[in-house]
């Protein structure tokens, strides 16, 4: 695997990765945030680009024209990495050997026409739009306790984060989102495409010199200094652990521990915490599927899962309401297992070989390559996929015991009914 | 083997019928490192009643057995299956839906030795007292969440609003009460009557061999001869819908609400089917896809929001439109919709050909992942489709065609409003 850099203007890097055994060329752009009080702005941009540009009006004249190239898909998303808010603009269309005509140059030319050549009228962008889009982000910030088992979890991280901008929504909050209108949007859009960092990742069977001559040709920007994103701080120590309970109308509890790693993503050691993630719940393997589900039968799910880019690891579980108890005590009794080196030989090759196969499979989308590499560059490593393997191979039960004394419960949630 | 090649996308499948009336297919992806298997029955939650082969009587069983069968087959004597699996570093799973249960694994080394183990556990059964009853704890919790899902609730008031009597209205994993009637006896009569190799489908994707699946399958697949076929009882449905509104009270921020309408031309599978299947897939994109005047309208007057999705499902005995999202007026956007439908009267060309290439360009890239392949072959199968029939069958559809499926199947009459309130 090779990955061609360039750079496009200062702080915009383009990535290509010429692999002809996928039926699609992904394109991914994704421009970096720090979390703050313009959070609620920044992930109001994509929606408002998407609803029209300079070139394509409407909404639908956008979508009819990647409907005319074969069904183009150009999706728009925003998250959060740590407290690095992204966001994510995804196009991918039909490799061209499948089809009649070549529509890279074309598609290059799309992204670029929605991200740098939007509708502006009186030196804001379009109101309707603006208005339409602020009630429509107000909604979806409202309707994150629709699902529940997600909502759980970014609850505890709520809670857990109180005093830090990790705690903040990607979208932002309701009164900031009020605030915004299409003038002050505009201003900010100016400073924000010329300021923030952006990265190009371009996967499939291209010709890595057209791609690089579209871009040169399209996303031509004057940007002179561009904002250089703080890493997020990881460590912390914590005195006391906080229980949290919300009461929702629900039939069954959510139980989320959120525990501190202090592991940074850069550190040798978060591959030793990878793997006592997998061992903890990374899989039917794992001690608590082992314990909470089968042996017990206290819940369909009961897993981990990690947040790299903040050290968190956040336990998850859907349980009867009146284990609460006893399923808390099980799940704490996992932790303290792996504490003490109580893990067997086939927890432990099982979670290594499960983190292989995920990190290989990898290779095999367009899309969770190009993830791949920007997780590489926000953690300031420059590891390949092969390299995450033999790094997890390396990693042995004792580093894992080692690692396991860092982790600190911080916040225990419950999602319980009224 | 028989070799299939689809020009258009170049892709090939094998097909090999084992003796005991198992069939088995094979895609070779050259390049890609994760592979991927699924060992599929015929058998579904719809499957409440029926007569075993050599037996006079109707049997009825339990709602949510077939889900139940599929979490207890993961256990053997010896343990659970998942930490063979484990040990190769694959990854084992199973889903059941309303026609089939499919158990399949992912991997990217030793591939072989893991679609044996898929065979193996599948065919080896091991039911006991004990833990038939720890299984009800965890299924129970798995029922719980899905009460509490409100999208899954949309749907299932969806279908219980367009249908009277078929299976489908009913939930897949049953309810508590339902699988507490479960036992062990049960279990081993719906495994030996729906989990014969002639009732069943082997699916193989990846970078891998054809002739050394087959050598597998010969040596692993049992080769007794079924004696006599399995008859399927389903109720008879009548073509009119159950109840034209349903609705439901959950902690939701806002309405959300699914549109359904009712398919009435059943009966039949193969091209057919696939050929009514993307026609009404266009109707509905022309109807109220993402480039359409009606689109346009509801969002813009803030009626719906990007969650709002149209999908069409058709099974061989059922099927149906869904339209939903969000919205602040659900019964606006129905009044809407119907509105549109009646004043359709013919299909612009433009719009026509866009959307095919839109659908066709969906379908090449479905085969960018092994996953989606298999996932849709095997749904394709159990409708007697080959899903490299697609690009020939899309190819004869016309805008005449399309403008019929309107006029049949989208009307006021067969068309239910499921909503799910604050």
């Amino acid at each position: 695997m090779s990955i061609i850099k360039e750079n496009i203007a200062s702080g915009i890097e383009l990535y290509v990765n010429k692999l002809n055994k996928f039926k699609t060329v992904t394109i991914n752009v994704y421009i970096s945030n720090k979390l703050s009080d313009e959070t609620a702005k920044f992930a109001l941009l994509p929606s408002v680009l998407r609803r029209g540009s300079f070139s394509f009006k409407t909404y639908k004249d956008i979508t009819k024209h990647l409907e005319d190239l074969y069904g183009a898909t150009f999706a728009y998303s925003v998250y959060k990495k740590g407290e690095r808010q992204i966001a994510q603009f995804k196009m991918e269309i039909v490799d061209s050997t499948y089809l009649k005509e070549d529509i890279l140059e074309e598609s290059v030319k799309f992204i670029s026409d929605i991200l740098l050549n939007p509708l502006i009228s009186n030196d804001g962008f379009e109101q309707t739009y603006v208005q339409q889009e602020k009630e429509k982000q107000k909604n979806i910030i409202n309707s994150r306790v629709n699902e529940k088992t997600k909502y759980a979890v970014e609850r505890c991280i709520e809670e857990m984060c109180k005093d830090e901008d990790y705690a903040i929504y990607e979208l932002g909050n309701v009164d900031d989102v009020d605030k915004i209108d299409e003038k002050n949007l505009y201003e900010y859009y100016k400073k924000a495409i010329k300021r923030l960092p952006i990265d190009i990742f371009v996967v499939g069977n291209v010709d890595v010199d057209d791609v690089k001559e579209f871009f040169n040709k399209y996303f031509k920007i004057e940007r002179t200094s561009v904002d250089v994103i703080p890493d997020t701080p990881i460590l912390r120590k914590i005195d006391k652990v906080k229980y949290v309970e919300d009461k929702l109308d629900v039939t069954q509890g959510k139980l989320t521990l959120g525990y501190r790693t202090n592991v940074n993503p850069w550190d040798e050691e978060y591959f030793s915490l990878l793997v006592l993630s997998g061992v903890l719940g990374g899989g039917p393997f794992s001690k608590l599927f082992m314990n909470v589900r089968e042996r017990e039968s206290l819940a369909y799910y009961a897993q981990t899962r990690l947040e790299r880019f903040k050290g968190l690891m956040l336990i998850m579980s859907g349980i009867e309401i009146e284990n609460y108890e006893k399923a808390l005590e099980i799940i704490q009794k996992q932790v303290e297992e792996i504490k003490s080196g109580n893990i067997s030989d086939y927890e432990f090759d099982s979670a290594v070989k499960a983190l292989i196969t995920s990190f290989n499979s990898i290779k095999d989308s367009g899309t969770q390559l190009a993830d791949f590499y920007l997780s590489q560059k926000l953690s300031h490593t420059n590891y390949s996929i092969d390299d995450f393997i033999s790094k997890v191979k390396k990693v042995t039960i004792n580093d894992i015991v080692d690692v396991s004394k860092k982790l600190q419960l911080d916040t225990v949630y419950f999602m319980t009914k009224k | 083997m028989m070799e299939v090649f689809n020009d258009l996308i170049k892709e090939k499948m094998y097909k090999y019928e084992h003796e005991s009336g198992l069939n088995v297919f094979v895609m070779p992806k050259k390049g890609f490192i994760k592979q991927y298997a699924m060992f599929a029955t015929h058998y579904g939650s719809n499957d409440r009643e029926f007569i075993i082969p050599g037996e006079s009587e109707p049997t009825h069983v339990p709602d949510g057995i077939a889900h139940f069968l599929e979490h207890k087959m993961f256990e053997e004597e010896s343990g659970s299956v998942f930490e063979e699996f484990s040990k190769n570093g694959a990854s084992a799973n199973a889903y059941t839906n309303f026609t089939t249960t499919a158990y399949l694994f992912s991997c990217t080394d030793n591939f072989y030795s893991n679609l044996k183990l898929l065979l193996d556990f599948v065919q080896r059964p091991y039911f006991t007292d004990e833990n038939v009853e720890k299984e009800k704890g965890i299924i129970a919790q798995e029922i719980r969440m899905y009460d509490d899902d409100p999208s899954w609730r949309l749907f299932f008031n969806m279908l219980g609003g367009l249908y009277r009597q078929h299976p489908v209205k009913i939930d897949i994993a049953g309810t508590i009460e339902s699988i507490s009637r479960i036992d062990k006896d049960i279990l081993y009569k719906c495994y030996n009557t729906f989990y014969h190799p002639s009732n069943m489908v082997l699916f193989a994707v990846g970078d891998v061999d054809v002739d050394k699946v087959a050598e597998i399958v010969n040596d692993s697949v049992k080769t007794e001869k079924r004696n006599g076929e399995i008859k399927r009882i389903y109720p008879d449905e009548p073509t009119k819908i159950n109840k034209n509104y349903v609705e439901q009270k959950m902690s939701v921020s806002m309405p959300l609400f699914n549109i359904g309408f009712k398919d009435n031309d059943i009966g039949y599978g193969g091209k057919r089917l696939l050929k009514k299947d993307i026609t009404t897939q266009i109707c509905l994109e022309i109807l109220a896809g993402r480039s359409s005047d009606l689109y346009e309208k509801l969002y813009n007057d803030g009626l719906i929001d990007t969650t709002f999705d149209v999908e069409y499902v058709g099974e061989v005995d059922h099927g149906y439109s869904i339209i939903g999202g969000q919205s602040v007026d659900p019964e606006a956007v129905k009044k809407a919709l119907i509105a549109k439908i009646s004043s359709i009267n013919k299909v612009d060309d433009g719009d026509f050909y866009r959307i095919k290439k839109k659908i066709l360009g969906r379908f090449v890239k479905s085969f960018n992942s092994v996953e989606s392949i298999a996932h849709n072959f095997i749904s394709y199968y159990m409708k007697d489709i080959n899903i490299l029939d697609f690009t020939s069958v899309i190819e004869d559809i016309t805008p005449d065609d399309v403008l019929n499926r309107f006029k049949t199947h989208f009307n006021e009459d067969n068309c239910v409003l499921s909503v799910v309130k604050p």
